[in-house]
């Protein structure tokens, strides 16, 4: 059973991190687009399709799918309470790769509030 | 263009973006229970597995909202940081136990209230620490 547990949260790890991968290639083709929303419908599916044909995003696409093959086979066969609970690890692998690829600024405060989720979640998720 | 404080209506369009997210996963959740018996042990079971899941109706339902949630989200992106979008997308783990309060009746327990708690308090500081990014008019 434990070592099954621990396969359980390296998969869980696994999807947690090609999750990230691709949310930082979405956002860093995003950044690099410039665009500023507005109602003009023709601008805004431009922004849609520049984002659609963009080689990062379609990479971000893969990490995307293999996050969720690995996702659904954890869900198969752990609880979803427990599954949840332990994906709360991806706040921190987002804020520290927004933090050194994206330069973002993470400040105390930002750290204080995803910690404060963090502990919400398992608090969550043990009751 | 100019930076601001979050915008309630940000915060609103956030939170339905993970409402539709909490349904998708419902939706693969569906689709992968009947399998649970499988054995996965090698490639062919795999297979097997992944086809019996993209068989499920509620696979495909879940993947138009995925579909969905990436324009949205993309929207999202274009104006505020990727570690307070993520972030304040954690309203769900608050949603599904209320609206199981108001509209299943359940009991909720002092731990999970305190974890709700926690979470609020997490949403509230990220939210505080970010900026929007504004052009003109909403």
């Amino acid at each position: 059973m434990k070592a099954n547990l621990f396969f359980i949260l390296s998969l869980i790890a696994l999807t947690s991190i090609c999750d990230t991968i691709s949310q930082i290639f979405l956002k860093s083709t995003i950044n690099s687009l410039s665009f500023n929303f507005s109602w003009h419908l023709i601008k805004f599916f431009r922004f849609i399709l520049k984002i659609m044909l963009a080689p990062l995003v379609w990479l971000g696409l893969f990490f995307s799918i293999t996050s969720l093959c690995v996702w659904l086979f954890v869900l198969s066969k752990a609880d979803l309470n427990f599954a949840f609970s332990a994906d709360s690890m991806h706040y921190i692998f987002i804020a520290l790769a927004a933090k050194f690829f994206l330069r973002e600024k993470v400040g105390w405060q930002r750290w204080l509030g995803i910690l404060s989720i963090i502990a919400g979640i398992v608090f969550v998720s043990l009751s | 263009m100019f930076k601001k404080k979050i915008t309630p209506r940000m915060l609103a369009v956030l939170i339905s973006t993970d409402v539709l997210e909490t349904f998708t996963h419902l939706f693969f959740k569906k689709s992968a229970l009947p399998e649970s018996a499988l054995q996965i042990d090698n490639l062919a079971g795999a297979l097997i597995f992944l086809k019996a899941v993209f068989s499920s109706p509620f696979l495909w339902c879940g993947l138009v909202m995925v579909f969905l949630v990436f324009i949205i989200w993309s929207t999202i992106l274009s104006r505020i940081d990727l570690s307070v979008a993520v972030a304040v997308c954690s309203f769900s783990y608050i949603l599904v136990p209320v609206t199981s309060v108001v509209f299943l009746n359940e009991k909720i327990s002092i731990l999970r209230w305190l974890g709700i708690v926690f979470i609020l308090i997490g949403i509230i500081f990220v939210a505080a620490s970010s900026k929007e990014k504004i052009e003109g008019r909403l």
